[in-house]
C-alpha cells in the first residue's frame, strides 16, 4: 500500500501525463466552446445560407469558393476595409504618443498623482456603448461641444452639425476611442518606464545626455517589447471596433460613410440575414489579421531567440 | 545564429501557419457541419413542413373548430388560458416573455396582474433598446432557436422575414378557436381594414395579431399657423395665404418661413419650420415614401419586379427632401424617431409628420409644452396630371405597425397568443392603447362610443376625424421577404441626399441598384408575386395615376 502511494506521488510530482490530464477538462471546455462556434462559421462560409432560406444551417447547400471570391469583388467589404484600416492607423499612434506623454509626466513626483492615476484610468473601464452614447450626445447640434465650447469660442454661427458630415462624423468616433484607450497605452507604457533602472537613466545623465535623448536611447528601447506588445493588443481592438460605430453614427451619414468592417459583418449577418456570406467575410478578415499580427510578433520572436 | 537560419524557421513557420490555415478550414467546415443539432432536425423539419402546407391548403381549410364560448374577444381570451391551466396543457404560474422596445412598457406592464389574477399565469415583459436591437434578438432567435422568447412585438416590415425564416408561428388555428373578431364580419370589433388584414396575413393567413395602426399624419402648431402677424409676413414673402399645408412645396415654404422667422423655444433654442424623418438609422425611407407615392411613383415593376425608384418621381422625391433639409431641425438628420417627440413637444418644430402617437405625447402635460397647440392634418400631397387633367394626389404611409407574433420555439404558444388576444381585445386594449405609448388607435369601435371618449383624450377629437381620413388615403409598408434590406438601402441613400452626400438622380440610381442585386438574390418572381398581392392596396386614386403613368395595366 505505502508502495503504491509512493509510485502515484512520484507520478504525480514527475510526469508529464498528470499535469496534461489536470488540465484536461479545462482544455475541453474552452475548446468547446472556441471550437464548435468556430466550426460552423467555417462550415457555413463555405455555404449558401439565410436565416430566410426557409431550411435550417446543416442543409445549406455547398456553395464553395464562389463565396471567397465575390468578398473580393465586393466594393463595400474593400470601402469598411480601408475605413477600419484608417481608423486604426489614426487612433493607434495618437493613443501611443498621449499615453506616453502622459507616462512620461507621472513619472515624476507631484501631488494628487495617485489620485490623477485612478481619474485616467475611468475611461478604459466604462462599457464602450456608455462611450459611443455620451459622445454621441456631446456632438449633437445642441450638444456641449457646440453650445458650451464652440459657440462661446468662436461665436453663434460657429456650431457644426457633426453627424451630417462623413468626415466629421469619422472623427467624433476617432475621439471617442482615443479617449477610451489612450489610458491602456499610458498604463503600459509608465508600467515599463517606472521599471526601468533608475541607474541606467542616471549614468545617461552623468555623461551629460538630454532628456530627449534619454528618452529615444535608454527608455524606449528598454521597453521596446512592451510597446510593441500594447500596439498589437490595441490594434486588434481597434480593427473591431463596433459599438461606438453603431451607436454613434449607425454607419452613416448617407450610405456607410462611416461603417467599419465589424459594422458591415453585422449588417451582413443581422439586417440582411446574408449569414454564410458574412461568414466568409468574417474568416478572410480573420486570416488577415492573423497573418499581420503574426508579421507584426515577428520581431519580438527573433529576439526571443 | 545565423540569418539564414532564421529565414529557415521563419519559412518552416509559414508553411506549418498555412497548412494548419488549410487544414483547419477543412477539418473545421467538416465540424461545423457534425456540429448540427441532431436531436433538432426531426422537429425542426416539421416546423418547415407545417409551413410548406400552410401554403398549400390555403383556400381548402377545414371547417373551423367551434368557437369558445365567451362575450366578447377578452372573456374568450381569458376562458381559454384558464382551461390550458385546467387541462394541465400549461402549469399554473406558467410565464410568458414577452420581448418588446425599451421605453414604452406602458401599453402592457400596467395590465400583467390582471392577466395574473385570471387565469394564473404570469407575463413577463423583457425590453431591448431600439427597434434595430428587437430585430437583432428576434433574428437570432430564429436561428438559435431556443424558446427564450414566447411572443415578440415586431415591425409589421419584418413579417415576411419572421414568418420565412420560421420565427413566426401560424395562428390560423387559434383564430378559428378562440375568435379575435377580424374582418368585416364583426363591423363592431374589428381592427381597422385593410390595415388589419394586410399587417397580420401572409399568403392567405394569420401570423400576428394587431397592435397597432401607425398611418402618418401630418402634425402642426396650430397656435403659429394661426397667428395674424406671421400670415401676413408670410403672404406678403411667398404670395399666398398661410395654411396647413396641401403640397410638398406649399411645406417648403412654411419651414422656410418659420426657421427663418427665428422664433425661440421656452429653453432658448431655435424654432424650426419642420422635422421630417430623414436620418439614416432607419426613418428616412417613411417621409420618402409619403411623397414618392404622392408624386405618382411605384416602388416596383408589377410585371418584372425591376426597381422603379430612380423614376422621376423617385428622384423628385429625394430633392424635396434634400431641398427641406435646411429648414428642418437638424436632429433630423441625424437623430432617431424619439427624437421627433422630443423636439416637437418641445415646441420645437412646426410642422411634423409621424404616427398618430405623438399626438399623444404632445397631449401629455407631464411632457409637452404644446399641449392643445397642435392640429393634426391629412399628409401633404402632389400635383399630378391624369389624362391631361391635374389633380392633388395626396396619400399617407403606413410606416412600421407594430404587430405581436407568437414565437414557433415558444414553449406555451397558445397561451402567448391567448395574451395577445387579450390585451389588444377591445375592451382590455382600448384602456392599453389610450395610455401614452407606442400602440396606437386600431380597432373600428375604438372612434365610437362608449370607446370614442377615451381616445379624444388621449388624440383630440380633432385627430379622430382626421385620422379616420387619413387611414382611407393609407397605404402598406414594404411587407415582402427583404424589406428590411430594401428599406435600408433606401433610407441611407435619402439621408446621403439630405446631407448632399450624394446628388438625388445617384442617391436613387444607386438604390434602384442594390434593390435589383436583393430581388435576384433572393429570387425575382417569388418576390414579384409578393409585390402583386401589395399593390391592390394602395388607394384607388393612387391605382388611377399608376394606370394613366402606365405604371400599371
Amino acid at each position: 500500500m505505502m508502495k503504491t502511494t509512493n509510485r502515484l506521488t512520484q507520478w504525480v510530482g514527475k510526469t508529464e501525463s498528470f499535469k496534461k490530464l489536470s488540465t484536461l477538462p479545462l482544455s475541453l471546455v474552452l475548446n468547446f466552446v472556441l471550437i464548435v462556434p468556430f466550426a460552423i462559421m467555417i462550415f457555413l462560409s463555405f455555404t449558401r445560407w439565410e436565416p430566410l432560406s426557409g431550411y435550417d444551417w446543416w442543409h445549406a447547400p455547398i456553395a464553395g469558393i464562389p463565396r471567397f471570391v465575390e468578398a473580393f469583388g465586393d466594393a463595400r467589404l474593400l470601402w469598411a476595409l480601408i475605413r477600419t484600416t484608417i481608423f486604426v492607423a489614426v487612433v493607434l499612434p495618437v493613443e501611443f504618443l498621449l499615453g506616453l506623454g502622459m507616462a512620461l509626466l507621472f513619472l515624476g513626483d507631484f501631488r494628487g498623482k495617485k489620485g490623477f492615476t485612478s481619474v485616467i484610468l475611468y475611461p478604459m473601464m466604462m462599457p464602450w456603448v456608455v462611450v459611443g452614447l455620451g459622445f454621441y450626445l456631446m456632438f449633437q447640434f445642441f450638444g456641449p461641444v457646440n453650445l458650451l465650447l464652440l459657440r462661446p469660442l468662436l461665436g453663434e454661427g460657429a456650431v457644426i452639425d457633426w453627424f451630417t458630415n462623413p468626415v466629421l462624423a469619422f472623427v467624433v468616433v476617432i475621439i471617442a476611442d482615443v479617449w477610451q484607450w489612450t489610458p491602456l497605452m499610458f498604463l503600459i507604457i509608465y508600467a515599463g518606464l517606472a521599471a526601468v533602472p533608475k541607474r541606467l537613466i542616471e549614468a545617461a545623465e552623468v555623461l551629460g545626455a538630454s532628456s530627449v535623448r534619454i528618452l529615444r536611447t535608454v527608455r524606449l528601447p528598454l521597453i521596446k517589447s512592451l510597446v510593441v506588445v500594447a500596439l498589437i493588443i490595441r490594434a486588434l481592438e481597434a480593427f473591431k471596433v463596433f459599438d461606438i460605430v453603431y451607436i454613434m453614427t449607425g454607419g452613416g451619414p448617407g450610405v456607410n460613410s462611416t461603417e467599419v468592417i465589424s459594422l458591415y459583418v453585422y449588417n451582413l449577418a443581422i439586417v440582411y440575414h446574408n449569414t454564410s456570406y458574412a461568414c466568409a467575410v468574417s474568416l478572410l478578415i480573420m486570416i488577415a489579421i492573423a497573418l499581420v499580427t503574426r508579421l507584426a510578433i515577428r520581431p519580438l520572436e527573433v529576439r526571443a531567440e | 545564429m545565423s540569418e539564414s537560419k532564421e529565414k529557415q524557421v521563419s519559412r518552416r513557420t509559414y508553411l506549418q501557419v498555412a497548412g494548419g490555415t488549410i487544414a483547419g478550414l477543412v477539418v473545421g467546415g467538416a465540424l461545423g457541419y457534425l456540429a448540427k443539432p441532431t436531436e433538432l432536425v426531426t422537429e425542426v423539419t416539421t416546423v418547415t413542413r407545417s409551413l410548406t402546407e400552410t401554403v398549400t391548403v390555403t383556400g381548402t381549410a377545414p371547417p373551423p373548430p367551434p368557437a369558445l364560448p365567451g362575450a366578447g374577444v377578452s372573456e374568450r381570451a381569458l376562458a381559454g388560458a384558464k382551461q390550458l391551466v385546467a387541462s394541465g396543457a400549461v402549469p399554473a404560474g406558467a410565464t410568458i416573455k414577452l420581448l418588446h422596445v425599451a421605453g414604452s412598457k406602458n401599453n402592457f406592464e400596467p395590465f400583467f396582474a390582471d392577466w395574473e389574477a385570471n387565469t394564473g399565469t404570469k407575463v413577463e415583459v423583457v425590453t431591448l433598446g431600439g427597434e434595430p436591437d428587437v430585430y437583432t434578438k428576434a433574428f437570432a432567435e430564429a436561428t438559435a432557436k431556443t424558446g427564450a422568447f414566447d411572443i415578440i412585438t415586431i415591425f409589421s416590415t419584418w413579417k415576411g422575414d419572421a414568418i420565412e425564416s420560421g420565427l413566426a408561428k401560424d395562428l390560423e388555428d387559434y383564430y378559428r378557436k378562440y375568435n379575435p373578431e377580424y374582418g368585416s364580419q364583426y363591423p363592431d370589433t374589428t381592427p381597422i381594414e385593410p390595415l388589419g388584414d394586410y399587417t397580420t396575413m401572409y399568403k392567405g393567413r394569420h401570423y400576428a395579431v394587431d397592435l397597432d395602426a401607425d398611418v402618418f399624419t401630418l402634425t402642426y402648431r396650430k397656435d403659429l399657423l394661426a397667428n395674424p402677424d406671421y400670415a401676413s409676413q408670410f403672404k406678403s414673402k411667398f404670395g399666398y395665404d398661410l395654411n396647413v399645408p396641401d403640397t410638398w412645396e406649399q411645406v417648403k415654404d412654411v419651414s422656410k418661413f418659420f426657421t427663418e422667422l427665428d422664433l425661440k423655444a421656452s429653453d432658448g433654442e431655435k424654432v424650426y419650420g419642420g422635422y421630417f424623418y430623414a436620418d439614416a438609422g432607419w426613418a428616412a425611407f417613411t417621409t420618402w415614401l409619403c411623397i414618392f407615392v404622392s408624386k405618382g411613383g411605384i416602388l416596383f415593376s408589377p410585371t418584372d419586379m425591376k426597381a422603379m425608384i430612380n423614376t422621376q418621381e423617385g428622384i423628385d422625391a429625394t430633392q424635396v427632401m434634400a431641398d427641406l433639409a435646411p429648414y428642418m431641425h437638424p436632429d433630423a438628420l441625424s437623430m432617431d424617431w424619439a427624437s421627433l417627440y422630443k423636439r416637437y413637444t418641445e415646441g420645437k418644430a412646426v410642422l411634423t409628420m409621424a404616427w398618430p402617437s405623438l399626438i399623444k405625447w404632445a397631449q401629455d402635460p407631464e411632457t409637452s409644452q404644446v399641449v392643445d397647440k397642435s392640429g393634426s392634418a391629412l399628409a401633404p400631397g402632389s400635383k399630378v396630371t391624369v389624362g391631361g387633367k391635374e389633380i392633388l394626389l395626396k396619400a399617407a404611409n403606413n410606416p412600421v405597425n407594430w404587430i405581436g407574433i407568437v414565437s414557433s420555439f415558444s414553449k406555451y404558444p397558445e397561451l402567448g397568443y391567448l395574451f395577445w388576444q387579450w390585451i389588444t381585445s377591445p375592451v382590455v386594449g382600448a384602456d392599453s392603447v389610450s395610455r401614452v405609448g407606442i400602440m396606437d388607435i386600431f380597432r373600428e369601435c375604438w372612434f365610437r362610443p362608449p370607446y370614442r371618449e377615451t381616445f379624444e383624450k388621449a388624440y383630440t377629437p380633432q385627430f379622430l376625424d382626421v385620422f379616420a381620413d387619413c387611414i382611407a388615403h393609407s397605404f402598406p409598408d414594404l411587407m415582402i421577404k427583404g424589406s428590411s434590406e430594401y428599406l435600408d438601402k433606401l433610407t441611407k441613400n435619402v439621408n446621403a441626399a439630405c446631407v448632399k452626400a450624394k446628388t438625388a438622380r445617384a442617391a436613387m440610381d444607386d438604390t434602384a441598384k442594390d434593390w435589383e442585386a436583393i430581388t435576384d438574390r433572393l429570387g425575382r418572381d417569388a418576390q414579384l408575386d409578393a409585390w402583386k398581392s401589395f399593390i391592390p392596396l394602395y388607394p384607388s386614386d393612387v391605382q388611377d395615376v399608376w394606370k394613366a403613368k402606365g405604371y400599371l395595366s
